[in-house]
């Protein structure tokens, strides 16, 4: 009886959460539809590395010498922008004046200590190398969609 | 007798109110919150950092100004800088056997850290405290329910 049951009930949950598709006329209606969520996330590249971002999030990235503790960057090339049941795709990125997002420069640290052992056998080669790969830390900051500026 | 109706709402659990710690997300507060270096006026191991502290540590010490600096003595032993932070913790670097841009740059090494333990970050990019905006996939959720 429960095995005979149960194909329909999950026919039925799979109907129940499809909504139609909705596809928005311009970037700015877009934008408002996936502001709307309550969470939303980023693909933007950092340092020539592409990654899925979120606000609050520690971003660690290869050291940047620019850049003093505190500073704060715009990332500039965000390709997706999206929450839970819409995406805007950036073709390859989305405009700066479209989405604004800010990345807090939290610390410049360096990794465990890796120690590096090489050695040639019967050749009276060998050495260690103690090395520390220095890194930067980022605090991603919350995703604005940018405004129009309105026309009077 | 009527049963006890269930409440529509759910129950709030004061654990859920609390907040993660996000420094920088709006507000950056620096984390380094004194530095002491410590040397000897007599060995030749400290006459680089006592040179450091005559001509550069006034400099360092105006371009910031949200780190106290002290300047301690240390008889008869090597120098170092010790760093504190908001965490409680605190860093430890001998200055022995640099030179003054050497020391200069270990100040600036206790100066940019946050006072957090040195761990391996190769592996360790993205730290989230929130959960996936998307949600995560179930195979029960999609038109064709997955199959093993």
């Amino acid at each position: 009886m429960a095995a005979f049951l149960r194909p329909s009930s999950l026919r039925v949950a799979a109907r129940a959460l499809h909504t139609h598709p909705v596809s928005p006329s311009n970037p700015a209606s877009a934008l408002s539809l996936i502001a709307s969520h309550p969470s939303q996330y980023v693909v933007a590249s950092v340092a020539g590395r592409k990654y899925l971002l979120a606000p609050r999030d520690l971003l660690t990235v290869p050291r940047l010498n620019d850049v003093k503790v505190g500073d704060v960057l715009a990332l500039s090339d965000i390709h997706e922008v999206g929450s839970r049941e819409f995406t805007l795709r950036g073709n390859p990125t989305i405009p700066p004046d479209a989405v604004k997002v800010e990345a807090t420069v939290v610390e410049h640290t360096k990794g465990a200590m890796e120690v590096i052992f090489k050695k040639k056998r019967r050749k009276g080669y060998q050495k260690t190398i103690k090395h520390k790969q220095t890194y930067t830390r980022l605090r991603i900051g919350p995703i604005e969609p940018v405004e129009p500026p309105h026309q009077s | 007798m009527a049963s006890a109706t269930k409440a529509a709402t759910r129950p709030l659990l004061r654990a859920s109110l609390s907040s993660s710690p996000a420094n920088g997300h709006v507000a950056f507060i620096p984390q380094v919150r004194k530095v002491v270096i410590e040397y000897c006026d007599s060995w030749a191991s400290s006459a680089n950092t006592r040179t450091f502290v005559h001509n550069h540590l006034e400099n360092v010490a105006r371009a910031n100004p949200h780190v106290e600096f002290v300047v301690k003595q240390r008889t008869h032993k090597e120098p170092i800088a010790r760093g504190f932070y908001l965490n409680n913790r605190d860093k430890v670097v001998p200055l022995h056997g640099f030179e003054v841009n050497g020391i200069a740059n270990k100040i600036q090494l206790i100066l940019d850290s946050s006072g957090a333990k040195i761990k391996p970050l190769k592996r360790r990019t993205v730290e989230s405290t929130t959960e996936s905006a998307r949600g995560i996939w179930s195979g029960l959720h999609v038109d064709e329910p997955f199959k093993i």
